[in-house]
């Protein structure tokens, strides 16, 4: 199970040519989505999808620019929700790192509070089915260890 | 008193709750056993147990006269969906640049 959502992909491109299709309304729409991005500090934009009703999704993420340092970093936030003004906070990240034959980009996306929540799932996966199977033993003690299937 | 909607992200956020998260994920706890590991009042805690309870990540059952805490998936699975979706998003998304500037690559 995933913990935090990260890629690591090298592109044989230079890094510039990567940070226009991050950049670019027009090349993003052509891989992401529709938006109305711009690289600046701040600047708040939307990306538009596909609306998800299972998903409590209306289609669209809120987000915000929230570092630019051009060829090499580009964060902002991506909120989401059912739109009732109710928003799931998250971030993503974007890294880009020149090599001799090529661009390695790296994306994290997370929750929005930071990087050390995630960790917890660890510790839930092993956690949470054991501890149902005891108070299930606590109330129903008849079937208790010596039942067997 | 009012209860604040918290997305998941948002509930599991505050270091006292994750911190209860992690000693359910042990053993299932009465609301005493619990309280004991914290500085904090006990009125406190219970405040952060309904939220874990509101939020789906941990239900409370009365045994006997006491109330057993123990972890709930509800709240995991609302994390996971999204954390399972975005992981297949993002690798097709970025699958979909790869073919973009390769087919640039080519057009030099």
């Amino acid at each position: 199970m995933a913990k935090i959502i990260q890629h690591q992909i090298f592109y044989p491109n230079p890094a510039a040519d990567v940070w226009d299709y991050l950049t670019d309304p027009e090349l993003m729409k052509q891989w992401l989505m529709p938006t109305d991005f711009k690289p600046v500090l701040g600047h708040k934009f939307t990306f538009t999808a596909k609306p998800m009703a299972d998903f409590d999704f209306d289609g669209i993420f809120h987000c915000k620019v929230l570092e630019v340092v051009p060829f090499k970093k580009l964060s902002y936030s991506w909120d989401f929700g059912p739109g009732n003004g109710f928003l799931n906070r998250s971030e993503v990240h974007w890294t880009l790192t020149e090599k001799d034959n090529g661009t390695d980009l790296l994306l994290i996306h997370r929750g929005a509070e930071g990087s050390e929540m995630l960790p917890i799932f660890d510790a839930m996966d092993k956690g949470w089915l054991g501890n149902i199977n005891k108070i299930n033993k606590l109330l129903n003690p008849e079937t208790d260890g010596t039942a067997k299937a | 008193m009012e209860q604040q909607r918290l997305d998941a992200f948002q509930v599991i956020a505050d270091p006292s709750r994750r911190q209860i998260l992690y000693l359910l994920s042990k053993d299932s706890l009465t609301i005493n056993s619990l309280a004991e590991n914290f500085d904090m009042s006990r009125p406190a805690v219970s405040k952060h147990i309904k939220v874990l309870q509101n939020s789906g990540f941990i239900s409370i059952q009365d045994i006997g006269r006491e109330r057993y805490c123990s972890l709930q998936q509800d709240g995991f699975n609302e994390l996971q969906k999204w954390l399972e979706y975005y992981d297949a998003f993002w690798a097709a998304k970025l699958q979909k640049l790869g073919t973009l500037l390769n087919n640039k690559n080519k057009k030099k």
